[in-house]
């Protein structure tokens, strides 16, 4: 079969690629040696080209079209242009075909745009972002206050292991009539039951009945951070109350001492990255409840990542991050309840606790905020105890694995960490104990 | 033909007569040939009754549950769907024929007289969300799970009334008062107040119970757990189909979902004694489909111990508030037999028992942050079902 040059060429080419061993894909040559050397590559693009790519016409205009059309034939003539007709309006209000109001004319429109914090907001720079965000500084590990709780041993938290160790083993492996629960189900049950093993406590220490879990709640909190405008708004999770507040985890030095840390920024990237940018909003401060609410302290927020689809789930860093986010904004809502919304360093500091997981991972994180005075990069800072990535069980096999009839992995929960528990627990006995 | 007889003669090992020969085996005692039985294979009555019998021996005789389970759910048949939360008609009476219960009034009596107002230990169960007050005294729930009212003789320790209502108050106040919340999605009020409420409200009791029940102690809470039981009541004839006029049982499955659901490791103990007759079954003539009733082709759900060829040793109490955020109804239920099948029925003198209460408002109103007309009994029955244990706890 006769076959042109070009063929011929790309099968000269794919053979001497094939001799050299090489398997070649068919696209456009890329160059591997430096460009060459054309006006355009020595002085640029010229400015009509450049012109064009910063203000890109659309064809019409670029072709410049005033030719004439078929317009006033009305009907369709071959050779003449096709005409553009202005739009058609209605004359009158129809609700059901009413395009709704645009941004520009709603009552809340505001100028300046204000970059809002949800719960679908995945931070790029995950907790150093939200460190900035929130001018936090941040500290390994749980404070010395949880860590005397978790050591302890008066508070007999070690026939709890085994209980705790058959929630798991109930929320992973029993809970269904399938093989196995799906995240979506075994996440919230898990949580369930670590929360009736801590809430079981109560008999012990009566003073833990003063606490009162609310689901669902929104949080709705506003500051401004070198002259943008922040805001975290939206169901905040399942948040834990209690009648006291938790006393402050920092002492006074560690405090003053945070004014010399130096927040990371993270330049070239903006620090509003992947926040939401709105035009119309409201500055809102609202802790979700009304006043008189008994259980007026923010005691433990906790964060369920429980999404079937991996993709759906966020990962530990950004699971961090709006644990942070979203502890800051009730800290600073019940802050702002209290003391009003003048920014000022805080004299009894409003401490926040939050809890997230996946299911298998946990992540403790205990938040103080020492000030509402947010606006400049120094001064007293807000501080962050972080302990991350803490797993509760290796793995939880429902069938056993067998591999060429030998049984490589049995069914149960394999490898229980404890201290992940314990952790869990002190957190919760946290400010009563 | 002379080879043949040749044979005939000079078989060797052949004798013409009977010898005792030493050392040959006594003949058996016992009958010679096998038990004449009706045939497994053949179309008639007595081979469908073998067929069952061999069904029932495996099943039976299967090693671990997993397998009877397998067993007993292989066979996939259309059944009836039978929904505790039902809007239909006197659905009681219906339920009652199909699970053999009496319905009693009331609750049942407690054990120690001299007993302080306020004990009594009783594992409180399910709360279901809304429900209309009609049903309450209707629908016998499913055995789930297994806690039984026992009236304790709440000695030392009784619990602090005006303490539980209080948590009661803070827990109604913060679901329909203090949280902010948007309006209820569409035809879900449930889901708006009274499902948290309860939620709120049983689990702060319990915690704050534990520490005079140590049942409740080592208890586990579920949220929205799933409830199945199935099982066989009656004959019928197969109306159409491949196997049209065929006799087969009639086959029932609880799909249910109740909203919470305490489980305590021990038995609570039994309110009668197992054989007790409390009153009357009602007997419906009708098919289950005119309740209505509908049949459905699914998996079998159920947890073997027992089945209704097993039949339960000892009852089974289990108790159940029903209720729909402000109206509260008690029940206690008591599975004395799972022999409901037409085979088994026949010999068996045993009925479940179910008392029940009507449904009681909890309070009048809640306005401006006040609960106005609290009732005490209501929170008191409560307390009564959390609180109960068995005798040696």
């Amino acid at each position: 079969m006769a076959a042109g040059p070009m063929a011929l060429r790309r099968a000269g080419v794919v053979a001497a690629a094939a001799a050299r061993g090489l398997a070649t894909r068919a696209g456009r040559p890329r160059h591997r040696s430096p460009l060459p050397r054309t006006p355009w590559t020595v002085r640029g693009p010229p400015p009509e080209v450049l012109a064009e790519l910063a203000e890109p016409r659309s064809v019409r205009e670029q072709v410049e079209l005033d030719t004439v059309t078929y317009a006033e034939r009305l009907h369709y003539v071959p050779g003449l242009a096709r005409p553009r007709f202005p739009a058609w309006e209605r004359g009158w209000r129809d609700p059901w075909h009413s395009p709704g109001p645009r941004y520009e004319e709603m009552a809340l429109y505001k100028e300046r745009g204000c970059y809002i914090c949800h719960q679908g907001v995945r931070m790029l720079e995950g907790v150093r972002q939200a460190q900035w965000l929130t001018k936090t500084k941040l500290v390994e590990g749980l404070p010395p206050a949880v860590q005397g709780i978790l050591d302890n041993p008066a508070l007999g938290l070690q026939e709890l292991e085994e209980r705790a160790e058959r929630m798991v083993s109930h929320a992973r492996l029993w809970d269904t009539a399938e093989v196995a629960p799906r995240r979506e189900r075994y996440c919230p049950m898990l949580f369930e039951n670590l929360i009736h093993i801590c809430r079981l406590m109560s008999g012990k220490f009566p003073s833990l009945s003063k606490r009162m879990l609310a689901r669902n709640c929104r949080i709705a909190a506003t500051w401004e951070r070198e002259s943008i405008l922040l805001q975290v708004r939206g169901p905040s999770g399942i948040l834990m109350n209690s009648m006291t507040p938790i006393p402050p985890v920092a002492s006074k030095e560690e405090i003053l001492a945070t004014k010399e840390h130096v927040l990371e920024t993270f330049y070239p990237i903006a620090p509003t990255i992947d926040l939401q940018e709105v035009n119309v909003y409201k500055e809102l401060n609202d802790t979700g409840f009304r006043d008189g609410y008994p259980y007026s302290h923010p005691h433990t927020l906790f964060l369920l990542e429980s999404a079937n689809i991996r993709t759906n789930r966020f990962r530990p860093e950004q699971l961090r991050a709006k644990m942070l986010m979203f502890a800051f904004g009730n800290a600073l809502a019940k802050a702002k309840a209290l003391h009003g919304n003048d920014p000022k360093v805080l004299e009894q500091p409003v401490v926040v606790q939050s809890i997230g997981t996946d299911g298998q991972l946990f992540q403790f994180m205990v938040f103080q905020l020492n000030t509402t005075d947010l606006v400049s990069n120094d001064g007293i800072k807000n501080l962050v105890w972080i302990d991350s990535d803490q797993n509760l069980y290796e793995r939880a096999q429902c069938v056993p694995e067998v591999k060429k009839r030998v049984v490589t992995k049995p069914a149960g929960i394999s490898g229980f960490q404890p201290d992940t528990f314990k952790k869990f627990l002190a957190l919760y006995l946290h400010g009563t104990v | 033909m002379a080879a043949l007889g040749a044979r005939r003669v000079l078989r060797p090992g052949r004798r013409w007569f009977s010898e005792t020969v030493p050392g040959a085996p006594a003949p058996l005692a016992g009958p010679l040939y096998p038990p004449v039985v009706a045939s497994i294979t053949a179309k008639s009555k007595a081979a469908k009754s073998r067929r069952l019998q061999r069904f029932n021996e495996r099943v039976h005789g299967a090693a671990t549950v997993e397998e009877k389970l397998r067993l007993y759910g292989k066979l996939q048949r259309p059944k009836y769907m039978v929904y505790p939360q039902t809007f239909a008609l006197n659905a009681d009476r219906w339920y009652r024929s199909f699970t053999k219960t009496v319905l009693v009034p009331g609750m049942p009596p407690r054990a120690a007289a001299a007993k302080p107002p306020i004990a009594a230990a009783g594992a409180a169960e399910t709360g279901r969300a809304p429900e209309p007050s009609a049903e309450a005294p209707g629908a016998a729930e499913a055995p789930g799970a297994a806690t039984a009212p026992e009236p304790s003789a709440g000695t030392s320790l009784y619990p602090d009334i005006g303490e539980l209502r209080s948590l009661a108050c803070d827990a109604l106040l913060q679901e329909s008062f203090y949280q902010k919340k948007k309006r209820p999605f569409l035809y879900r009020d449930q889901d708006h107040t009274p499902g948290p409420f309860l939620t709120q409200l049983v689990s702060s009791l319990a915690s704050s119970l534990s520490g005079r029940n140590p049942l409740l102690a080592a208890s586990s809470l579920d949220l929205n757990p799933e409830v199945n039981y199935y099982w066989h009541h009656g004959n019928e004839v197969v109306v159409h189909g491949h196997r049209k006029g065929r006799v087969d049982p009639v086959r029932f499955q609880i799909d249910d979902n109740p909203h919470l659901q305490i489980r305590v490791p021990k038995q609570l103990p039994e309110v009668v004694p197992l054989e007790s007759d409390l009153g009357d079954v009602p007997v419906i003539d009708h098919k289950p489909s005119k309740l209505p009733l509908f049949k459905k082709q699914y998996e079998n759900k159920v947890f073997i111990g027992f089945w209704n060829e097993a039949d339960v040793t000892r009852p089974f109490v289990s108790q159940a508030v029903v209720t729909d955020g402000k109206y509260f109804a008690f029940f206690c239920y008591q599975l004395n037999t799972l022999a409901l099948t037409s085979e088994t029925i026949k010999n068996n003198p045993r009925k479940n028992i179910c008392w029940g209460t009507d449904s009681k408002p909890l309070y009048d109103v809640v306005e401006d942050g006040d609960v106005k007309g609290f009732n005490d009994e209501v929170l008191l029955q409560l307390v009564n079902f959390l609180l109960n244990r068995p005798k040696e706890l």
